[in-house]
């Protein structure tokens, strides 16, 4: 399960589901309102938050199909860091 | 019309600007066009013209660009206008439409009657399926982003010693892109924009604004724009192409006919707009793009006048 930070990250780019609902792993993160431009400014604030930096596979649209798959993603990253 | 300028040193100009056409789903925007007042009007105008009510087109043809649907955006985003000049106090000083929103543009500006923009449209809509039907059927436009100019210019150098062809086809903001490319080199290039830390958005069929497209922008000539008569525009409009401010029909004309041709660079426009002290920003209609890369809301306060803002219950005069 994901961290503090995270879930606020995430919660912060979908204006479509709301305060006091629960994010479920498998949400699909684009029908609650993460469009490709705040993919993009999500990307950089989870690269800022956790320090480190995404590339190649990482770097495609399916990372950010939902919380899991999004988080599975990032922690990599850091374990690899 | 107020004057463009600064105060004090703060930029109190405002422009009203159409965005690129975006897909919108007939389910998000059907509601706007039958209840808001001005959009019904546009679209009435456009059946008339059409010879076909718009919304039944739009709702048998639910498909991101069909020709309805292109019709239908650039209704949309007029009626988006002429609601924020009323509702929001809007009071444009220039306008501007990058991409697709130079034809909401012209008709917004006065440079087209309502009925030739939305007839130019469908026409232009209906030419272009039939030209790359059969011309350029392996060209794509990619567009990408978090990578820098230098960056790019690496990967084209690549390509270019590859002896392959590709042209940068829209400027969006310092590291945003959009470069057109025969189709069996877009895989590399996803791979090597992923490796120098590139974010991929959308690969778009067929590719737009290209130099090698001169054949679509002479029959665009001959058989649409060139039937049209163009009115000087009643307020300045900056080209997409290079962010020259236009002030004749014939310009605006040509505007349209060079975007088939030429590179859209949204970063000019926006350099114009900062010259002509501009400091709000009118984006009218859906808008994915213009008015939220960090280029347009590092310098402007942006009004983004939606469907679904419309749609609000508002008291008049309230801002946004």
């Amino acid at each position: 399960m994901w961290d503090e930070r995270f879930e606020e990250s995430v919660r912060r780019f979908l204006p479509y589901l709301p305060a006091d609902e629960e994010l479920v792993a498998d949400a699909p993160l684009r029908d609650f309102g993460l469009d490709s431009l705040a993919t993009v400014d999500l990307l950089s604030v989870l690269e800022d938050a956790y320090e480190v930096r995404f590339q190649d596979e990482a770097l495609s649209l399916a990372t950010f199909e939902t919380p899991e798959t999004l988080w599975k993603t990032l922690s990599r990253i850091r374990a690899e860091a | 019309m107020s004057t463009t300028g600064t105060t004090g040193g703060a930029r109190t100009g405002q422009a009203m600007v159409f965005p690129g056409m975006a897909p919108s789903k007939f389910a998000d925007v059907g509601r706007f066009m039958a209840v808001n007042p001005f959009a019904r009007r546009l679209a009435a105008a456009a059946g008339r013209r059409l010879g076909h009510p718009l919304l039944e087109s739009m709702r048998r043809d639910d498909s991101d660009y069909s020709t309805a649907a292109q019709v239908g955006f650039l209704v949309n985003c007029l009626a988006l206008a002429q609601w924020a000049e009323q509702e929001l106090g809007v009071r444009a000083d220039l306008c501007a439409g990058p991409s697709f929103g130079e034809k909401t543009l012209a008709a917004y500006c006065g440079a087209l009657e309502v009925e030739d923009a939305v007839w130019m449209t469908a026409e232009l809509a209906a030419l272009q399926d039939e030209f790359f039907a059969t011309e350029f059927q392996d060209v794509v436009t990619h567009s990408f982003t978090r990578t820098p100019r230098e960056q790019l210019d690496e990967v084209l150098a690549e390509l270019t010693a590859r002896g392959e062809w590709h042209e940068i086809s829209c400027y969006i903001d310092d590291n945003f892109f959009m470069v057109s490319l025969r189709e069996r080199n877009l895989d590399w290039l996803l791979e090597r924009l992923r490796a120098l830390g590139g974010f991929s958005l959308y690969t778009m069929r067929p590719p737009m604004h290209s130099a090698a497209f001169g054949a679509l922008r002479r029959r665009a000539e001959d058989e649409v724009i060139g039937k049209l008569e163009f009115a000087d525009p009643r307020l300045p409009v900056v080209a997409d192409q290079d962010g020259a401010v236009l002030h004749t029909g014939e310009q605006v004309r040509t505007m349209l006919l060079d975007s088939f041709v030429r590179p859209m660079r949204w970063t000019d426009v926006v350099d114009t707009l900062l010259e002509r002290g501009v400091g709000t920003v009118c984006m009218a209609g859906p808008d994915s793009l213009f008015g939220r890369v960090a280029r347009t809301t590092a310098n402007f306060e942006v009004l983004a006048a939606t469907p679904r803002l419309a749609l609000q219950p508002r008291r008049r005069g309230a801002v946004a």
